[in-house]
């Protein structure tokens, strides 16, 4: 029953792309190409559903080997688990709701049903990527998302900023994929490994268990990471997922929840047995490093896609965080959770984006001309925020907007960690619990400062979600005309907007903390150190609302009792101190951010003129854009000239000067003999030839009966010479 | 009435033939040479037939192999054949070139 | 050699044969050289009938002398406008002709009066049953029958290609 429904959902999607491609090769295109591929997704989406009952709790794979090179064979399959199911669910029902969305987004666009096409295979790309049991099959599906994202955010290609854009994303991600790449081919040759299939016997995860070399181990770890770097946009690879906006918003909405960069994510989960504690620590101080920068980057914006990328690129930073301090299924929980009220937040602004859009479809019907309106609006910098997009040009928009307003607003408070009634609070606990956990288990010092660096983006996320929100829909209108125009979006864009804020309260957290459901994989190289610390009082703590004592994993497994308990008592202790303090730097942000930009109590312009460096820096996205185009590119570039010059100089003139030489001596020698001997030669032969052939022809009188005197008289001959014999 | 006989006598008409074909300037005449040839194989063919092959008794009465004849009598069609597809060949010559004579077909010629 | 009226008949139509066929290769005028080739087409057939092949006999009078030397007639008389028509000879080439001609006879005269096999097969009067019968058979009923579809074939293609080369050409 499995392997046929693996099977439609997989083929539904990439069913919808190759109708719409082949219709291609024939110059037409499917009429309701949107409702094909919607059915399509709907399709998965039920059968996904379906599998979350039929598989589980027994991992279940199914292999087929697909290329023998010598001895070796790589096999293609699918490997289901509980995380697999999940993640099915969660890609393939964002998927469908944003296709919903997008028709009536989308509505309208000259490339409309090739709109649809691209979703297709982009969801079809991530579904192949999750359900693959080995990593060349995860690298095909990595590569195609690549692939996809580089299509839909250059799907305005006429836009100059949106060409750019997808070049960017394209290249940025390829620095991380060939580390990737490379890590593999550690795996397979440094390691010895001689195998990409991931589970059973033979597998990676088995034979990584066996191994020693820690070093090479690490490596590995560290470099397939890099490819989790590139599309999950960590630090330092995080700049193309801004510049990303430029694609249309329900295509930033799939890639930020449910494909591209959850694939980065959901690598690293999958590696998590292969991690050693200096590559874990790797994983968990990016991570951190990226939560904490992108929060304080996204405080500055005024583009409101902008701000939820930042967002974006801040929470995956997180669920880094949380896979590298050993804290698999909150990584993983935030991962679903984040799936959800992000694509709601990014439909939601998607929704006000449209509704001012429509304004300006009034004056200009081309897109790429929105940003050149009004030069006002050209930040000092030079990049152009479109007016549409710019939260200074909102605001008072509740009334206009009333499902669009409620619903974004659930996201909000999902995001920023409001307790107990929202999903988004759980995971993000589970993941500040897990950090701190793991630092008192240990006594680690460098994961007291991740839990540090976690907790101040936790409060800086609540204060940019909030300034959004207060810029956007509450206050007075900035721009009245703007405001005038705007109106609630139709029903197919509100019922995506609806089900995903239905989605954003703690409904599916019951799998998260079913032990028997989600098991973390053994992490055969990471143990307890010796002289790890464990709070003499283990009744120091909280049992709030008695939530910790059944959530309080011990997810390292360790095999001694003792330390086990020890391990479960520093996690429930760290568990509800997590809570606490999560509670109260979600209350300052928020607090903050009502007095900043709603009561109007402080001036955001003073403190920045009053911190002018730091605000510098952040406006400035801390200088990575600069810092790659002033040294990378031009290093680059540089380089490129030097090359030139080497070939053009060094290069082009060895081969001119052998071409000389061969061209004056041995050439005209040669061309001497040619002309002198082998024409002479050739010649001479013709010309005998010619006169013989002119005496010879003679002999050919054309006329029938000499033709008859010479074979009779040649018989006669015959014989005659043979009787004389 | 040897066998011997025909031979000679088949042999006298090849050759005549052969002298007609040679040295005539009319293919007609060319033509009936190749004829004379004809017949003096059919003659021959004939002649083996009843001199080479011993005679049979079967069932008490006696039997020629007569393979030979039917060998001539194909070779009568063969020549009626032939005949009709060289006159065709000279009348499509003299519409070409006005003539039959053979040593003014030369087109051939070196 | 008992000299009996049937070798008489027999040296007679030899004589005839050889005689007529001289004129179809020397005579000037065409047309007397194709009456002289029906004669010799005449005594090949009466030499036919001394070897008891009544058939064959039969075939030569009908197809040669009915057939052939009809179409030979006609294509005289459509390629030289009149009845009568010279044959030009050259002193030389009769002179070489003769010579190859008479060099080859002599060869084969060898050749037969040499050939052990061939010696003292003389014709001892048995008096051979018709064949006219035993040919049907053997070309409609037994061995010769693919043979004889072939030569219908061979007939045929020779038919339509004699028709075929000369028609007059038709301009497209």
């Amino acid at each position: 029953m499995v392997v046929p429904l693996i099977s439609i959902i997989l083929l539904a999607p990439l069913a919808a792309f190759t109708i719409f491609a082949l219709l291609g090769l024939a110059k037409r295109s499917f009429p309701r190409q949107d409702l094909l591929s919607t059915a399509a997704m709907l399709v998965a989406l039920g059968c996904s559903l379906y599998l979350l009952k039929e598989v589980v709790p027994k991992p279940d794979p199914h292999t087929v080997d697909w290329i023998s090179l010598g001895n070796i064979t790589f096999s293609m399959g699918f490997y289901l688990d509980s995380v697999t199911v999940i993640m099915l669910i969660v890609v393939t029902l964002v998927s469908s709701l944003v296709h919903i969305f997008s028709i009536g987004y989308m509505h309208g666009d000259p490339r409309y049903p090739r709109f649809f096409a691209y979703l297709s295979l982009f969801s079809f790309s991530m579904l192949f990527l999750v359900v693959s049991d080995n990593l060349l099959g995860i690298y095909i599906g990595w590569e195609l998302v690549g692939l996809c994202s580089y299509l839909l955010i250059g799907f305005w290609f006429e836009k100059d900023s949106a060409a750019n854009a997808c070049k960017k994303a394209f290249l940025t991600t390829r620095v991380g994929d060939v580390g990737m790449f490379i890590g593999m081919m550690i795996l397979f040759w440094q390691l010895d490994f001689k195998t990409f299939s991931l589970y059973g016997e033979g597998g990676i995860f088995s034979a990584v268990a066996t191994t020693d070399d820690k070093l090479w181990l690490s490596i590995a770890g560290i470099l397939i990471f890099c490819g989790a770097i590139g599309k999950s946009a960590q630090v330092p690879l995080h700049t193309w997922l801004p510049d990303a906006m430029e694609g249309p918003t329900p295509v930033s909405a799939l890639i930020h929840a449910a494909t591209m960069v959850a694939a980065g994510v959901y690598l690293t989960a999958r590696m998590f047995p292969i991690l050693t504690p200096s590559s874990s620590l790797v994983i968990a101080y990016i991570g951190g490093i990226t939560a904490i920068v992108a929060a304080t980057i996204a405080i500055v914006r005024f583009d409101i896609k902008r701000v939820l990328a930042y967002s974006t690129i801040s929470q995956l930073g997180y669920m880094m965080l949380a896979i590298g301090a050993g804290s698999y299924v909150a990584g993983l929980f935030h991962l679903t959770t984040h799936a959800f009220f992000k694509a709601l937040l990014f439909l939601g602004s998607g929704s006000v984006i449209h509704a001012f859009h429509a304004m300006h479809a009034h004056h200009d019907d081309d897109h790429a001309d929105n940003a050149e309106h009004d030069h006002s609006l050209v930040h000092e910098h030079g990049s152009e925020i479109p007016p549409d997009q710019d939260m200074r040009n909102m605001g008072g928009l509740r009334r206009k907007m009333p499902i669009t307003f409620i619903t974004m607003l659930i996201a909000t408070l999902s995001i920023s960690g409001v307790p107990f009634i929202f999903s988004g609070f759980w995971s993000k606990d589970k993941i500040l619990g897990g950090v701190l956990g793991r630092a008192m288990e240990w006594n680690s010092i460098h994961h007291y400062v991740l839990f540090g660096i976690a907790l101040c983006a936790a409060g800086i996320t609540a204060f940019y979600m909030f300034r959004l929100i207060f810029m956007t829909f509450f206050g007075e209108p900035r721009n009245q005309e703007m405001h005038n125009m705007a109106h609630e979006s139709p029903w197919v864009m509100t019922v995506p907007l609806i089900v995903l804020a239905a989605l954003s309260f703690p409904v599916v957290n019951h799998l998260w903390f079913n032990k028997d459901y989600v098991k973390p994989p053994p992490q055969p190289h990471i143990q307890a150190p010796q002289h790890a610390y464990v709070p003499s009082d283990t009744k120091i703590g909280f049992t709030l609302f008695g939530l910790s004592e059944a959530e309080a994993a011990d997810e390292e497994g360790g095999t001694d009792t003792e330390q086990s308990d020890k391990a479960h008592h520093a996690h429930e202790v760290a568990h509800n101190i997590a809570m606490v303090l999560s509670i109260i730097v979600a209350g300052l942000g928020i607090l903050l951010s009502w007095l900043f930009y709603h009561r109007r109590r402080f001036s955001a312009e003073a403190v920045a003129t009053t911190f002018r460096p730091v605000y510098n820096l952040f406006w400035n996205k801390y200088y990575f854009d600069e810092f790659y185009d002033g040294v990378l590119v031009t290093l680059t570039v540089w380089k490129a000239r030097l090359f030139a010059k080497f070939d053009l100089s060094i290069i082009d003139g060895i081969v001119n000067g052998v071409a000389t030489i061969t061209q004056k001596i041995f050439a005209a020698s040669i061309g001497f003999f040619d002309n002198r001997v082998v024409d002479g030669i050739v010649n001479r032969v013709a010309e005998v030839t010619w006169a013989a052939g002119g005496r010879i022809r003679r002999i050919q009188t054309g006329a029938i009966q000499t033709y008859l005197f010479v074979v009779l008289g040649g018989i006669v001959l015959i014989i005659l010479i043979f009787r004389a014999l | 009435m040897s066998l011997q006989h025909y031979l000679v006598i088949s042999s006298i008409l090849f050759t005549l033939g052969i002298f007609a074909v040679l040295t005539r300037r009319n293919a007609i005449s060319i033509l009936m040479g190749i004829e004379l040839i004809l017949n003096s194989c059919n003659l021959n063919f004939a002649a083996f037939s009843r001199f080479v092959i011993p005679l049979e008794e079967v069932e008490g009465k006696i039997i020629q192999n007569i393979d030979g004849q039917i060998i001539a009598i194909f070779g009568i069609v063969l020549a009626a054949a032939e005949a009709a597809v060289f006159l065709a060949i000279i009348l499509a010559i003299y519409r070409e070139f006005g003539s039959i004579r053979p040593d003014e077909v030369d087109t051939l010629k070196g | 050699m008992e000299f009996t009226l049937k070798t008489f008949i027999f040296y007679g139509f030899a004589l005839i044969t050889i005689a007529s066929a001289f004129a179809v290769v020397t005579v000037r005028n065409i047309v007397h050289a194709a009456f002289a080739l029906m004669v010799t087409l005449f005594g090949v057939a009466g030499l036919y009938v001394f070897l008891q092949a009544d058939f064959l006999a039969a075939t030569q009078v009908i197809v040669y002398v009915g057939g052939i030397l009809v179409l030979i007639l006609f294509g005289v008389m459509m390629t030289s406008g009149r009845l009568e028509m010279r044959i030009h000879i050259e002193r030389g080439q009769l002179l070489l002709g003769g010579g190859i001609s008479l060099a080859l006879l002599m060869l084969l005269i060898t050749v037969i009066a040499n050939t052990p096999g061939w010696k003292n097969r003389t014709d001892d009067g048995t008096l051979l049953p018709p064949t006219t019968e035993r040919i049907g058979e053997l070309i409609l009923k037994e061995k010769f029958l693919l043979p004889f579809e072939v030569v219908s074939v061979l007939l045929l293609v020779a038919l339509i290609g004699a028709a075929l080369i000369s028609r007059k050409e038709v301009r497209d």
